[in-house]
């Protein structure tokens, strides 16, 4: 079992919001793949797509960012900023070869922890289906 | 320098010893660079453990703190407290996540272990880039806008005014008094409104630390808790600054506007009022015709515009039994019907004031459906039945909406609209009367219909919160996690400026380079997002830090 493909995924959470929902995800009990490695940031607008390419070009197999859902932003409006950011960083990351689909935007608001948990297994499950991410190990920043 | 870093591992009771092999975890760790010291302890977070921190960071001479524990929203603000108290500055400390995050949910403690592991080897590599931040405290301004003179507005002001604090109260219109002074009776006990709210406006207008501006707007607002800015256009061509320390938004409310629903026959039939209409009939005194005759049938129409609207404003009910006592004291052989599809009237004093209502000859009709004829209602009851009921004046009760200029103020203020366009508090139960922007409060129907009662209440919560957060000669600690540009890589494109939410980032036209003003910044980092050049940083959440984590977690 433990020869099988392990993603690593890293997750960059919104403190107020996607965090809070992990967090109580955990105090539920709530179980999960241990593939998501989780970056807490102040807000999603904060995650600088340079931090995303990066992790890709460092072999992240899939780049999760979450926050809170559109209008809920503890900052009023920088899920929104995300939004727009990350579309255009899809197209991005097609360009360096990656599916888009290794990245992925989610809104979890503070209270969703199983909504965290399904998207943690499932973002797990897509990312062991595409695989590898195919630049791991041929470029280091 | 070589930082000396200390690591310090909780058990957690048994909720992370459970699931995580911390023997394993301090022996991989101490033999990490940097690592100092790895010491485990049962409950950090309790006084010994806390006592134990201390006296460890101070007997290693410590740089850098690791606690691997819980989460940082649970007990960040405990060990950078540790940390304040054992001489280093608490913003060299980094709490990693290993309960919620790891112990509870993977299965595997082989894998929960070597997760955890890998968190206390991220933060390991990320507090070498900790820089020391410091505290940061503002004079406060413990003067307050109130944005309009309705009953909410009015109490809010009293209750603020007085001691080291100036209220400006903010109208629209050129009276106070709002929709409370198109009233004619309160009810349970039909006390004449006028008294009430003349004695109300009367308070305001005699109080020294009141100055109302009548014929007044809010133009722009910039700021935060403590020290806003407020630009406000008095009459056509006057402007005024002010500065406050808070803002309460009492803008009260509009009405569903009735031309929207022509089923309902206002503004095509003659004799078809809306309720303020009606309410205005009993303040000049007489309830009549067009053609200056009493009626002699009357029907009153409950939730107009629910549907629509898709909520209940739950205050209509009450005052269209009010409308029937109105009639039966003025016309006491006038037929009155009430047409309503649910009723509501909750309250200690309602139910009694529905069966006093009804005991005057009251008909009750549910319908299901309801149209206004001339000289008429037809309606569908609940069983489908189609009936006609003939009366010669028709009242309606149209849904209670935000007032016209919610969204302009909204936008101003920085505060989202909810449910049904009104302002959003910050917390459906717990933090009714605050918004999201620290420093905003919202009293009456702006932010949802209400009675008097609740619109006091709620004045009053406004007024507690204010009282006991703004205190005269205190000041504020600042958010310390803010953002800052370097000039040297600042390119001068200003993107920053357009995504900034909070006013915070202004131009140096001088030196070409965007600067972020401390006192406004709320460290969201949107500016570090979009910034092209990589000039924008946060504190604390740099990029070099965030990238140390990226880098662990790669590994």
């Amino acid at each position: 079992m433990k020869d099988e493909f392990a993603p690593k995924i890293v997750g960059f959470l919104c403190n107020w919001c996607t965090y809070a929902a992990a967090d109580l995800a955990g105090t539920s009990k709530l179980k999960m793949p241990p593939s998501l490695a989780v970056i807490r940031v102040m807000c999603s607008s904060r995650v600088d797509p340079v931090l995303v390419l990066r992790a890709f070009l460092r072999g992240a197999d899939g780049v999760l960012v979450a926050g809170c859902h559109p209008g809920d932003c503890h900052y009023e409006k920088g899920n929104y900023y995300a939004r727009r950011r990350f579309a255009l960083l899809k197209s991005v990351i097609e360009t360096l070869g990656l599916d888009s689909e290794r990245l992925q935007l989610s809104w979890i608001g503070a209270s969703e922890g199983p909504r965290f948990q399904q998207v943690v297994t499932e973002f797990t499950d897509k990312i062991k289906k595409l695989g590898q991410n195919p630049m791991q190990k041929k470029t280091s920043l | 320098m070589v930082e000396k870093i200390g690591v310090y591992v909780c058990e957690c009771g048994p909720n992370i010893a459970d699931n995580v092999d911390i023997d394993k975890v301090m022996e991989t760790i101490s033999s990490l660079p940097g690592v100092e010291v790895v010491e485990r302890h049962k409950l950090l977070c309790s006084q010994n453990g806390k006592k134990f921190l201390k006296e460890s960071i101070q007997e290693h001479g410590l740089t850098r703190i690791v606690v691997a524990a819980c989460s940082p929203k649970q007990h960040e603000v405990t060990f950078m407290k540790v940390c304040e108290e054992a001489g280093i500055n608490p913003y060299l400390f980094q709490l990693t996540n290993i309960r919620e995050q790891c112990a509870w949910i993977i299965t595997d403690k082989e894998l929960a272990t070597e997760r955890a592991i890998r968190y206390i080897r991220a933060a390991l590599r990320r507090v070498p880039f900790h820089r020391d931040l410091a505290k940061k405290e503002i004079e406060t301004n413990p003067d307050v806008l109130v944005i309009g003179g309705g009953i909410a507005g009015m109490e809010a002001s009293l209750l603020l005014a007085g001691g080291d604090r100036k209220i400006y109260l903010i109208e629209k219109t050129d009276v106070l008094g709002g929709k409370v002074k198109e009233l004619d009776k309160l009810l349970p006990r039909m006390e004449s409104s006028l008294n009430i709210i003349s004695q109300k406006i009367q308070e305001v207008e005699q109080s020294e630390d009141i100055k109302v501006y009548t014929k007044s707007e809010v133009e722009e607002v910039l700021g935060f808790l403590g020290n806003f800015v407020v630009k406000v256009k008095i009459g056509e061509n006057k402007e005024l600054e002010l500065r406050v320390g808070a803002i309460v938004v009492a803008t009260g409310f509009s009405m569903f506007d009735l031309k929207q629903l022509p089923r309902y026959g206002y503004g095509q039939y003659d004799n078809v009022y809306t309720a303020l209409e009606f309410e205005k009939m009993n303040i000049d005194g007489k309830i009549l015709l067009k053609d200056g005759k009493p009626p002699k049938s009357i029907g009153i129409i409950h939730c107009v515009g629910r549907e629509e609207r898709g909520y209940c404003s739950g205050v209509c009910c009450m005052y269209c039994l009010k409308f029937a006592n109105y009639i039966k004291s003025k016309l006491p052989d006038a037929d009155v019907s009430e047409f309503y599809q649910e009723l509501s009237i909750p309250g200690k004093a309602h139910q009694k004031f529905y069966e006093d209502t009804k005991a005057k000859g009251v008909n009750f009709i549910r319908y299901d459906e309801v149209e206004v004829m001339d000289k008429g209602i037809k309606y569908k009851t609940e069983s489908g039945e189609e009936k006609t009921s003939s009366v010669d004046m028709v009242v309606l009760a149209p849904a209670i909406e935000p007032s016209g200029d919610t969204g302009k103020l909204a936008e101003m203020l920085r505060v989202s609209q909810g449910d049904g366009g009104f302002f959003q508090e910050e917390h459906p139960k717990l933090a009714p009367v605050s918004t999201s922007m620290e420093g905003i409060f919202i009293a009456g129907c702006t932010q949802g219909p209400k009675n008097i009662p609740e619109s006091i209440v709620q004045a009053q919560a406004v007024a507690g919160r204010i009282l006991s957060s703004l205190i005269p000669g205190k000041k504020l600690e600042l958010e310390v996690k803010t953002s800052e540009i370097s000039e040297a890589l600042c390119i001068g494109c200003q993107t920053c400026l357009e995504v900034c939410t909070y006013g915070a980032i202004y131009f140096d036209e001088m030196k070409r380079v965007s600067v972020v003003n401390e006192v406004l910044c709320r460290g969201c980092g949107n500016c570090v997002g979009s910034c092209p050049s990589g000039a924008a940083s946060v504190k604390h959440f740099t990029t070099t830090q965030l990238h140390q984590e990226v880098v662990e977690a790669l590994r």
